[in-house]
């Protein structure tokens, strides 16, 4: 016990030195992180870049054992802050994915998608992220913006405009083939290399578009009743009216039946489902059969499915998610 | 058997000395060994390194470190070890086999010297049996002269009782004829003399026999010695074998037209040559057929023999008898033995596969019932180097068997079939390869109008029309669509096939159940499931039926090869444009029983099938 006693003296000695040593380790430690830092952020301009490119979480919500999220950011095409939608599958969280992008229709936000569309299991399924915007730029105070459904606000018809009032705003073309892509690949687990495009209606004509305007850039192409030929129907003529101006010819750029039958590039697999029910079709709105058409006598493969009793709803498009889901992953997991 | 060990030992010590003294000096104290007894030699062949380093004849063993020391002192030059252990290996093997020399040698011995033991009791069996006769002989023999003598004897003796009797008769004649010769009363004298006279002359007239009535001869016939003689001469020889002793069939010892018979004699017996006599056993001997098979004979001279030119997969009896210069010996029991089967006929075009099994089907090759079939698969290379017999299918009852197989190889599988006497022969191999699924079109459901391609896999439909009547609709054929089935293998996994066909093909390509109406167009019914082509003048339209309905669909570029994607598990038949990847349609059904694929003809033109082809990553997402 004596022994014991006087060696216990000296290691309190020793325990003092310790704890004042380990204290001045961890100080010194600390400022090295910081400086580590400084010089990352020197090293590293995109650093500034990705802080323009900030992103806000609106929301996140555990789904399909994966998580759907909303985020909010400042575009710099549209110059407004937008919002998209966000589905990120288990796999995201060890591995890179494809991300497959959906354009809604008229009227829609980011939410009519993820709440109605029923696509998580399938996308967790396939280990795929889905990607859904706004339909257009919201809140930029331009006279008429919210004066009727199919124009302005909601319906930004994925065109670049070039008239005045909406051109600097209204250039979705551009934000859902350039901006979000990237700003896309600079905050999530994707693979760059691997994006297909899919819509309804309005966004199943901004799919097309885009496909076909962009030969290679997506992998896969489908669409839910899409608005097929633009410059032929009275919501196209309106649209393109309002954003492109009174030239005609300005409109083919962005119509899919014109782009159709000029399209060269990698083989296209374009499945397109469409209600038999649907009070557009009747009305002329969509005219699939010029799509088809063209796409028939180019030899552009076309499976377009005429669904009899469904309508134009997102109960028509919940109903066959899962078989564009399947076609979408044949093409990005391949 | 220690004295042969023992000499054995010297030489092969001698063999050692040979081959080592080439090698090293130490070998004067290695010569020097005075008597090499067992104990030295053992030490030399255990260990010969040893021995060239210590004094060969010491008593006391060396130690095993010793032995390394030495070792390293002797053969520090490595390159000598590798030729001394050898040459000391192969003077070991000599040694065992001159041990086995000697041990064969001994046994020789043993059995001359058992043979001569039985042959000498023979011999003196046999003088004693010959001394035993003619003794037996001379007893007879002497018996019957003793008899003669006797008789003669007594005859000899009455005759000379005879002729003393006779002499008495004549004495008192005499006397009586003097007396009255002296009688003075002359008419006494002539009263008697008279009948004295008479009896004189009477007595005169009696001739007394004085022969001997009796030949003093004694007649000896010639001693019959003849079974003496072959007594003697049997001496020499051996008795008739006794019948051998037939084995039953060994297993494997038959082939498809021969029999390999083995027999063996009792140790005793001598034998110059057997005979095998064989004749087959015909089940259905019916009463009226008297016709009894002939038998055939084989002269031998071995325990053993192979008769050959017989008939396959047959029941023969065969029995045997022994030879020697004494007799034939009494047949053997009667044997049954059976001729292997010819080897079975792959059907090729009754076979099938998937990468998970194949279903091989064949033709037993024998126009009598075997026992059962054994089916043999091999692996083979992607050299094409056949390997060894990888897995064996033993006792399959029937003439098709499914075989579990692994994806993405190829095998060779062989069939043989079995009885009692053995398996038969390979049958000549089909090649599986199981990258895809693999099927044939079964020819018996084909509408008449259809016609098919010598390789099996197109279909013709022919421009001109055949009479209703010229048709020959059989139970099995497709009476109103102008269809076939192809005979997929039943396996609950998944399938994919690929079918051709031209722009203006009107056809019908997809799925039935085996018992699909006949009458009835694919897809209008609920037992099959179709994809179909209609050409009209405008336009190519695309249905995919099933129970007569179709989802409206437009499919804008035109397959021309058509995938078909069958998965049993997830219930689904796919079809796809096959140069596009492009899916068209998946049908959705869980199909409760084994489906075949089908094809059709709407009108006159050519499909083509095509097989055996790995199923594309799409098919099955």
């Amino acid at each position: 016990m004596e022994h014991h006693k006087g060696g216990g003296g000296f290691s309190d000695v020793m325990t003092l030195n310790g704890l004042r040593l380990s204290r001045s380790v961890l100080r010194l430690v600390g400022e090295l992180t910081k400086l580590k830092k400084l010089t990352l952020c020197l090293s590293k301009p995109e650093e500034s870049l990705r802080s323009a490119m900030a992103l806000t979480q609106v929301s996140s919500n555990k789904c399909a054992g994966g998580f759907q999220k909303v985020f909010e950011h400042e575009s710099t095409e549209l110059k407004c802050k937008m919002k998209f939608a966000i589905y990120l599958p288990p796999k995201a969280e060890t591995d890179k994915c494809p991300v497959f992008y959906w354009l809604s229709g008229l009227t829609c936000t980011e939410q009519n998608f993820i709440t109605k569309a029923g696509s998580q299991l399938a996308a967790a399924e396939q280990g795929i992220i889905i990607v859904a915007p706004d339909t257009s730029p919201r809140g930029c105070n331009i006279e008429g913006e919210d004066e009727s459904w199919d124009f302005g606000t909601g319906a930004g018809f994925y065109v670049d405009a070039t008239q005045e009032p909406w051109k600097t705003n209204y250039r979705m073309y551009s934000y859902v083939t350039d901006e979000l892509p990237k700003l896309i690949n600079a905050n999530f687990p994707t693979d760059p290399d691997r994006m297909s495009i899919s819509g309804h209606s309005m966004g199943g004509h901004g799919a097309l578009i885009c496909a076909l305007k962009n030969p290679g850039k997506y992998k896969a192409v489908s669409a839910f009743a899409p608005i097929c030929n633009p410059v032929q129907c009275p919501w196209g003529q309106k649209a393109f009216t309002g954003y492109l101006g009174s030239d005609r010819s300005t409109w083919e750029a962005y119509d899919a039946t014109v782009l159709a039958g000029s399209y060269s590039g990698p083989q296209l697999d374009i499945l397109i489902d469409q209600g038999r029910d649907d009070q557009f079709l009747s009305a002329s709105q969509l005219l699939p059969d010029n799509l088809i058409a063209v796409c028939s006598e180019k030899k552009i493969p076309v499976v377009f499915r005429l669904q009899p009793g469904y309508d134009h709803s997102y109960f028509f498009i919940y109903s066959f998610m899962n078989d564009h889901i399947k076609h979408h992953a044949k093409y990005l997991n391949a | 058997m220690d004295l042969t060990g023992g000499r054995l030992n010297v030489i092969a010590e001698e063999g050692e000395q040979q081959d080592f003294s080439r090698q090293s000096s130490t070998m004067e104290a290695y010569r020097a060994v005075p008597e090499p007894g067992e104990r030295t030699f053992q030490r030399f062949s255990v260990n010969t390194n040893e021995s060239l380093r210590f004094e060969p004849c010491e008593d006391s063993c060396p130690s095993p470190t010793g032995a390394e020391d030495g070792h390293d002192d002797v053969f520090d030059k490595g390159e000598y070890e590798d030729e001394i252990i050898s040459i000391r290996n192969q003077l070991q093997g000599k040694v065992t086999e001159m041990e086995n020399f000697a041990g064969h040698l001994e046994e020789i011995f043993l059995t001359v010297e058992e043979n001569f033991g039985r042959r000498e009791q023979h011999l003196e069996q046999h003088y004693n049996d010959v001394l035993q006769t003619l003794s037996q002989r001379y007893d007879e023999r002497a018996s019957g002269l003793q008899e003669e003598k006797k008789a003669k004897l007594e005859s000899l003796y009455s005759q000379l009782l005879v002729c003393g009797q006779a002499l008495d008769a004549s004495k008192e004649l005499i006397e009586t004829a003097q007396e009255i010769y002296r009688c003075q009363d002359k008419r006494l004298f002539l009263k008697t003399v008279m009948p004295t006279i008479k009896r004189v002359e009477e007595f005169a007239k009696e001739d007394v026999d004085l022969a001997l009535s009796t030949g003093l001869e004694f007649s000896t016939p010639i001693a019959d010695l003849s079974d003496v003689k072959t007594m003697m001469d049997s001496i020499n020889i051996v008795p008739a074998p006794s019948a051998p002793v037939i084995n039953p069939q060994l297993p494997n010892s038959a082939t498809q037209t021969s029999l390999h018979v083995c027999w063996s004699l009792f140790s005793d017996d001598t034998v110059e040559y057997y005979e095998l006599y064989y004749r087959p056993v015909l089940e259905d001997v019916s009463a009226e057929n008297t016709f009894a098979p002939q038998e055939s004979k084989i002269k031998v001279k071995e325990t053993h023999c192979t008769v050959t030119d017989l008939l396959p997969n047959a029941q023969y009896e065969l029995w045997v008898t022994a030879t020697n210069t004494t007799g034939i010996s009494p047949a053997s029991e009667k044997a049954l033995y059976m001729t292997v089967p010819s080897p079975p006929v792959i059907k090729q075009r009754e076979c099938s596969s998937c990468p998970e099994a194949a279903l091989i089907r064949w033709e037993s090759g024998n126009t009598n019932p075997v026992d059962s079939y054994t089916v043999e698969l091999s692996e083979t290379g992607t050299g094409g180097a056949k390997s060894n017999i990888t897995e064996s299918i033993v006792a399959v009852p029937t003439c098709q068997c499914m075989i579990q197989l692994q994806a993405g190889r190829h095998y060779l599988i062989f069939v043989r079939a079995v009885n009692v006497g053995g398996p038969s022969d390979r049958s000549e191999p089909i090649s599986i390869s199981t990258t895809g699924t693999f099927f044939y079109l079964l020819e018996d459901t084909a509408h008449p109008c259809l016609s098919m391609s010598e390789d099996g896999f197109t279909i013709f439909y022919g421009d001109e029309e055949l009479p209703i009547t010229a048709m020959a609709f059989e139970d099995n054929t497709f009476t109103r669509c102008v269809a076939i089935l192809g005979d997929l293998i039943p396996v609950r996994g998944r399938h994919y096939w690929e079918v051709e066909v031209d722009d203006e093909t009107e056809f019908r390509v997809g799925v039935a159940y085996k018992d699909a109406d006949r009458d009835s167009y694919l897809g209008a019914n609920n037992s099959s499931w179709c994809m179909r082509h209609i050409r009209t003048p405008s336009r190519h339209k695309y249905e995919f039926l099933h129970n007569g309905w179709s989802p409206d669909l437009r499919i804008t570029a035109h397959p021309l090869r058509i995938g078909v994607a069958l998965d049993y598990d997830r219930g689904t038949l796919s079809f796809f444009n096959a140069n596009l990847e492009q899916h068209l349609h998946t049908f959705h059904c869980h199909f409760q029983n084994y489906v075949h694929p089908c094809f059709s003809l709407d009108n006159p033109g050519a499909l083509t099938l095509h097989n055996g082809i790995a199923a594309p990553d799409y098919a099955f997402i």
